[in-house]
């Protein structure tokens, strides 16, 4: 990540007729919408810059200080627009606190992603000189050829035994799109079936439509036909060890959607809440695992495994004493064996299917699964979650309440 | 104040009217607009709908001057002044002023100051009191810099409907196709009148009075009442009528519309469906709304995650066309920019 020394950032507020940077006066009003254009349309970067964006909080149009006090709260509530999941895939940007001009503001510095196109609440922003617009079909196609020549996630790569008819054209005209773009913006183009796909990155482009990674756990037909690991491994173990005896097993694949909800609604029936009526006078409820921790447990497990030359599922074993999500694939990037599971380290293996996820509605924020999780749990009364990481898993385990 | 005030009142109960503005808060919210919803129906179940059974807990038992539309209004009884209100950030451009089941407390004191306010000295007093809802609204909107104001009220008239509809520029009724909701659109229509007239006068009493100069600044609502049209529920609530009768009721409508709202003379027969009165048919979501209700959101907001897929999807989709354009047609009749 690049980090632009103080005579390059005077540069840049000084350069009014600049499309790479953007300034503003205070973070009040509708300049957190504003904001959020500007960084989706920086991490686009559809004149090819090949370099950051920068947007100045606390600096005139005629970039002048606006003389703003840079307070935490202001900074914390900039790395918002990071992760609030209005912004999809995840920009790549960092906040910092800089004297320019003599003057604090707080700077907004945006990588150009290698995933366009980026969508902030399902419209494509770009700049087009020193403001910002929708992008158009020959633009957004544009970004859609760019992609091409980046190193790319596993995620967008190509499964080029698949082909185009092994995707589910009602899921993705039904369920993906509508939530994925603004009304407006389907009502207004007249983009093509193939157009629409790339554009979401189910397919490599309109002009090779072989299926991604992506489109294929997305809107496939039978996706574990040509990822075969991409399934969930369910088993109700009647005992606290593996040679226990099973009770409950089913290997669960499909598309997301279905794997998740049926993970899920398993998951449910194997919850059974009690109602106790006879110890006290009011009865009393008690749920074994707090449903919400389970969730946000098994959608990471989901979201951040690897997909990339294994045949492992995600594995939930659920025991009498503990539940066990195992998923494929050590921590990733950012995320190592010693910082795992520390507030604020977090990272993408798989950005796109962060993106589909939270488009589905399965994701609500990003890097907040597992304080959740935590909190769920100590407010049920169970005991702390225990992860357990090393180079090729991530286990972790729920115990039940003591 | 300029942001329009809009109420939805019928005085016969069920018509869906909580859910109507449930939906409607977040769909213009959706919009870009910002929305102040204040629930002034002591029954308090717009504010249920919002949040959960926890936070309401939370602000009830705090008794915080200002949490509740109650606890705004509630100084006024004893010796203080109006607070302002607390608001509840739902989501994006929606806040709420939760309601509050103590509010049916503060119907006395309405009713006591409605006399007094037409006397000939004191009446700064009174006046405040039942403009004291108005004031709230007001003091909400500033805070956030709304650009519309959706109320809920409960199916009556009483003195705190009295007030509601005091602060309201503009009235939309929802109605079901039955017996009891024609019946009390056909005393709601003179109740409008009379009490916009009533208004009136107060206020011209307010303005010939000598105290007057003392409250330079004192600014109370206009009382405008404008009548914007009416909603039917596609489905009354008993299902096992037969087709016919809904028709029936149906098609009556918009005459008893135009005689008892808009006081106009026997219209050439309009049907419902042509009626340009007629805001919308709302129609029956069927499984959507537990689902919705489930995952405390709008039905237009259900996503594959809460279990909107295939056809649901679809209804997902219609319901958001609907709700869209209903929302627009209001904002027409409001005179807003969407």
């Amino acid at each position: 990540m690049k980090r632009l020394t103080d005579t390059e950032l005077e540069a840049l507020l000084n350069d009014t007729e600049s499309d790479r940077a953007e300034r503003k006066e205070s973070f009040k009003g509708d300049t957190p919408k504003k904001a959020r254009q500007a960084v989706c349309a920086f991490s686009n970067d559809l004149p090819c810059h090949n370099d950051v964006g920068v947007l100045f909080i606390g600096a005139k149009d005629n970039g002048e200080p606006s003389v703003l006090q840079v307070t935490d709260q202001l900074l914390l509530s900039l790395a918002d627009m990071k992760t609030d999941g209005n912004i999809l895939p995840l920009p790549v940007l960092t906040v910092e606190k800089r004297t320019v001009k003599g003057s604090e503001m707080a700077i907004v510095t945006v990588m150009p992603s290698d995933m366009p196109p980026v969508k902030y609440e399902g419209r494509i922003w770009i700049r087009t000189g020193p403001r910002r617009s929708i992008a158009n079909e020959q633009e957004e196609r544009i970004l859609i050829e760019k992609r091409r020549y980046k190193n790319l996630p596993f995620d967008i790569y190509p499964v080029p035994s698949a082909k185009i008819s092994d995707l589910s054209k009602t899921i993705f005209e039904n369920e993906y799109l509508p939530s994925a773009f603004a009304t407006d913006v389907l009502e207004e183009n007249n983009r093509t079936y193939e157009e629409r796909l790339a554009s979401c990155k189910m397919i490599v482009s309109p002009d090779d439509t072989t299926p991604t990674v992506l489109g294929l756990l997305s809107i496939g037909k039978t996706p574990q036909d040509f990822i075969p690991g991409s399934f969930v491994q369910f088993l109700r173990i009647d005992g606290s060890e593996l040679a226990d005896p099973v009770i409950d097993e089913e290997n669960i694949g499909g598309g997301f959607v279905e794997m998740l909800r049926r993970t899920e609604e398993k998951l449910k029936a194997h919850n059974r809440t009690a109602v106790d009526i006879t110890s006290t006078a009011t009865h009393q409820v008690d749920t074994p695992y707090p449903p919400a921790a389970i969730q946000q447990i098994f959608y990471n497990a989901v979201l951040h495994r690897t997909y990339e030359g294994t045949n492992a599922p995600v594995r939930v074993y659920w025991f009498n004493d503990r539940i066990e999500i195992n998923s494929p694939g050590g921590p990733y990037g950012n995320v190592t064996n010693e910082n795992f599971g520390k507030p604020g380290i977090t990272d993408y293996r798989n950005p796109n299917i962060g993106d589909v996820l939270k488009t589905f509605g399965f994701i609500q924020a990003f890097g907040r699964g597992i304080a959740t999780a935590r909190k769920e749990m100590e407010k049920n009364g169970n005991p702390n979650l225990d992860f357990e990481t090393n180079q090729s898993v991530v286990v972790c385990t729920l115990r039940g309440k003591p | 104040m300029n942001q329009p005030v809009l109420t939805f009142f019928n005085n016969k109960g069920g018509v869906g009217k909580t859910s109507l503005i449930y939906h409607l808060a977040w769909m213009y919210a959706s919009l870009r607009k910002r929305v102040v919803i204040v629930d002034l129906d002591p029954q308090a179940n717009l504010t249920a709908a919002f949040l959960d059974e926890e936070k309401i807990e939370e602000i009830w038992g705090s008794q915080d001057i200002g949490s509740t539309i109650y606890q705004c209004v509630k100084p006024l009884t004893a010796v203080g002044d109006i607070a302002e209100p607390i608001l509840q950030n739902i989501a994006t451009d929606l806040y709420l002023i939760p309601g509050d089941v103590n509010l049916s407390g503060y119907e006395d004191a309405l009713s006591n100051e409605w006399p007094n306010s037409m006397g000939d000295n004191n009446l700064y007093r009174p006046m405040r009191i039942l403009s004291s809802f108005w004031q709230v609204m007001k003091m909400a909107a500033v805070k956030v810099q709304a650009d519309i104001i959706l109320v809920d009220i409960g199916p009556n008239l009483g003195a705190i409907n009295r007030s509601v509809l005091i602060a309201t520029d503009y009235v939309v009724i929802p109605l079901g196709a039955d017996l009891f909701s024609l019946q009390g659109l056909k005393n709601l229509g003179p109740t409008l009148r009379s009490w916009k007239n009533l208004w009136q006068k107060r206020l011209g009493n307010w303005k010939d009075s000598a105290e007057i100069s003392n409250h330079l600044t004192f600014q109370l609502p206009q009382g405008k009442m404008q009548a914007i049209g009416y909603l039917c529920q596609q489905h009354s609530v008993r299902l096992d009528r037969p087709v016919k009768a809904y028709d029936k009721w149906v098609n009556r409508i918009p005459n008893v519309y135009r005689e008892a709202v808009l006081n106009q003379a026997q219209a050439a027969t309009v049907k419902q469906n042509e009626d340009p009165y007629c805001l919308a048919t709302i129609k029956h979501y069927r499984s959507l709304i537990p689902m919705a209700q489930e995952h405390r959101k709008p039905i237009f907001n259900l996503t594959s995650a809460d279990g909107a897929i295939g056809s649901h999807a679809n209804a997902v989709q219609d319901a958001k066309k609907d709700f869209k354009e209903l929302a627009k047609k209001i904002a027409k009749g409001i005179g807003m920019q969407i």
